[in-house]
């Protein structure tokens, strides 16, 4: 039992670690904003108002549902605790609409302070607020998943402002609440719900010749993928022949009590292997017994030339309509 | 009169095959005889060789273009029915019919087997290391290298995404290598082993239970395209084949996936892909390269397999080795590979029956092949 559980536990594990890795807020990135927008992007209802991008940075979806987004990280520490209150300027993506970003993908977020509007537009206006930064806040209340400080100019220039490359940022850095130098900036293009990166981009491809020129770090992380997918069907298999064994033994106890202890002794696979060697000889038997047999012949042999030469197309048999199988 | 008659016949003759002829149409219907003679007379792999050596002769008909009856030319019969191909539908279909094919009791009673089917898979990758050496693209490498997998389905499958332009090359150099697998495999296995490795014998598998049975594919679904979701159109259905045919209710389905569905996909893709081999486009330098490059996997992949158990014995406990003669079956060409082992293995000991345990590794390829195409379309597409 002890080893079942074992193999049990690796798996359960395994595809734990990997759904955890897999989805994560922490992917999220407030990658473009905008605050003085005289005439460009627009809302469902028309208007020109300040908006943010939150850009997905991973591979897979993301749920943002129940996300803050403020202008004010105040009670940030409180709001996390045990019983602690959420502050009333935090705007929370509703909880009733499932907000789910794919793979790579942008979502805009109007900081209209009109909330009444629909799910996407905030309680705040960065235009009035004291701060200068946009914070994005876990759903827990406990951690800021990303923050953009922007500089007060922004107020009052008709550019966008964010990441230089889509969400890439120093974790280290911004774990000290600091930025690297040039991460955040004034963009040339405003490019709400796109990529920030307006210049040509490489393509896969070269990217792929330019990193990994020979080929080898990706056919070592290809290789390491497949042994890792039939490692864990080994894993599974492994499982099979315990419980299969586990259950073998049950049965043999239950239906001969008196020999489990010689039973216990002796290796199952070799029971097992006699089992099928013997049940392969009773088919071999069988099937030389039944082949060696023929069936009355009711053809004449004889050595005169055949009066007609046979032709499918005579045969009475294929001109009739045959019974329906079912 | 005399004049209009000449011009018409001239005409006439500027439409036929012979007027649009050229020598690589004809090195082409040569290619495409033998390749009808290599399965009938040969017999080997015919199911596959009769249909695209047929199909090549049909591509390499001359004609002039306009006419809608090339395989490239839109709107044609044959254009149409290659559409599975561009679009990679067939290569599901059939591995829906190679699931409902096999049985993976050798696998199940012997797990140990399927770490063999992983590392033949490294002649996919050497091929893609040398290919992007020898100045291919790295969609281009990817889609020569899996050829190693020898697995026709899936390089159809990955060169119709990575490299189209190549598919024809690489599905028949994919076939003929694995119809060529009684030639290649034997002398890799000979030199790579030694007389008293060859004779080792191996425990017999247990017996496997049906729920076992029915839960493998199941699991291995969960398993595999959770790690490489890329893979599931070939997963899926290989999978789902499988659980046809062990769930023992659905025996109408299994005989179908496994006979008429999978013998159609056959005959469609093998013609498809044979006319897809027009002498324009097949005779390439290129393509030299892509068959030398083929050979170069699948001998890699064969020596991996081989040597990956010699390496595992040396942890494995007398009594419990492995004979190396069936490291070769690592490649996923079922079960053509397994048969090798076992006409190799008697060869030293007539009476040490490889066949079954090389199955284990044989269908490991199988599984092992279609995750390495996904790890290569989530890189390369």
């Amino acid at each position: 039992m002890k080893l079942f559980s074992k193999y049990i536990l690796l798996v359960a594990a395994l595809f734990a670690v990997t759904a955890t890795f897999g989805q994560s807020v922490h992917d999220l990135r407030l990658n473009e904003m905008m605050i003085e927008n005289e005439e460009n992007y627009a809302d469902e209802y028309g208007r020109h108002v300040p908006w943010v991008e939150i850009f997905n940075t991973a591979y897979n979806t993301v749920n943002i549902t129940g996300c803050f987004l403020t202008d004010d990280t105040t009670g940030l520490a409180a709001a996390g605790k045990k019983g602690g209150k959420i502050p009333a300027h935090w705007y929370r993506i509703p909880t009733d609409q499932k907000m789910f970003m794919p793979q790579r993908s942008f979502l805009i977020f109007f900081l209209d302070d009109s909330p009444l509007y629909g799910p996407y537009h905030t309680n705040f206006n960065p235009a009035k607020s004291k701060t200068h930064y946009i914070a994005l806040i876990s759903s827990d209340a406990k951690e800021l998943l990303d923050m953009v400080e922007y500089p007060v100019e922004l107020r009052d220039t008709c550019r966008s402002y964010g990441y230089v490359q889509d969400g890439v940022r120093d974790p280290k850095a911004f774990k000290a609440g600091k930025r690297q130098a040039g991460e955040l900036a004034y963009l040339d293009d405003f490019t709400p719900a796109s990529s920030n990166e307006t210049a040509p981009k490489i393509s896969k491809q070269d990217k792929l010749k330019q990193d990994d020129p020979y080929g080898i770090g990706m056919a070592l992380i290809s290789m390491a993928v497949v042994f890792t997918a039939l490692i864990m069907i080994y894993i599974m298999l492994k499982i099979f022949n315990y419980v299969t064994r586990r259950a073998t033994q049950k049965s043999k106890a239950q239906a001969e009590p008196q020999k489990v202890a010689a039973v216990a002794n002796k290796d199952d696979d070799d029971v097992d292997a006699v089992n099928a060697e013997v049940v392969a000889a009773i088919g071999v038997a069988m099937h030389l017994h039944f082949g060696s047999m023929h069936d009355e012949e009711s053809e004449v042999i004889t050595i005169n030339m055949p009066s007609k030469h046979y032709s499918p197309w005579a045969q009475k048999e294929l001109t009739m309509k045959r019974n329906p199988r079912r | 009169m005399l004049e209009f008659f000449k011009e018409g016949l001239l005409q006439f003759l500027s439409y036929s095959g012979f007027g649009n002829c050229t020598w690589g149409h004809i090195i082409m219907i040569c290619i495409g005889l033998i390749f009808i003679a290599l399965g009938i007379i040969k017999e080997f792999e015919p199911l596959l060789l009769v249909p695209i050596g047929f199909g090549i002769i049909i591509g390499n008909i001359p004609f002039t273009d306009g006419l809608q009856v090339g395989v490239y030319e839109s709107g044609s019969v044959l254009n149409y029915l290659y559409f599975g191909v561009v679009k990679g539908f067939y290569p599901p279909l059939i591995f829906l019919g190679i699931g409902a094919m096999t049985d993976f009791s050798a696998l199940i009673s012997n797990p140990k087997l399927i770490l063999i089917g992983a590392a033949a898979q490294f002649g996919i990758f050497a091929a893609y290391i040398t290919a992007l050496l020898l100045g291919f693209t790295p969609m281009e490498a990817g889609a020569i290298g899996i050829i190693g997998g020898a697995d026709g389905p899936t390089a159809i499958f990955i060169s119709s995404k990575l490299a189209p332009s190549m598919m024809g090359a690489i599905a028949v150099s994919a076939y003929s290598y694995m119809a060529l697998v009684p030639v290649i495999q034997p002398p890799i296995m000979r030199l790579l082993t030694t007389p008293q490795e060859r004779v080792i014998r191996m425990r017999p598998p247990r017996a496997v239970s049906h729920r076992e049975k029915v839960l493998f594919p199941m699991l291995c679904i969960l398993l595999t395209a959770f790690l490489v979701p890329t893979g599931l159109p070939l997963l899926g259905m290989l999978f789902f084949g499988n659980l046809l045919k062990e769930s023992g209710v659905t025996k109408r389905l299994a005989n179908t996936a496994s006979g008429p569905i999978v013998d159609i996909v056959t005959i469609l893709i093998g013609l498809t892909v044979g006319a897809s081999t027009q002498a324009t486009n097949f005779l390439r330098p290129a393509s030299v390269l892509i068959f030398v490059l083929g050979a170069f996997s699948f001998v890699i992949a064969t020596a991996s397999g081989v040597l990956f158990v010699k390496f595992f014995n040396l942890f494995l406990k007398e009594g419990n080795k492995i004979n190396p003669l069936i490291g070769n079956a690592g490649v996923s060409a079922v079960p053509d590979a397994a048969r090798v082992s076992l006409v190799e293995g008697q060869k030293y000991d007539r009476t040490n029956f490889l066949l079954m345990h090389a199955m284990g590794p044989n269908v490991a390829g199988v599984i092992g092949s279609a995750v390495a195409a996904g790890i290569l379309l989530s890189f390369l597409y």
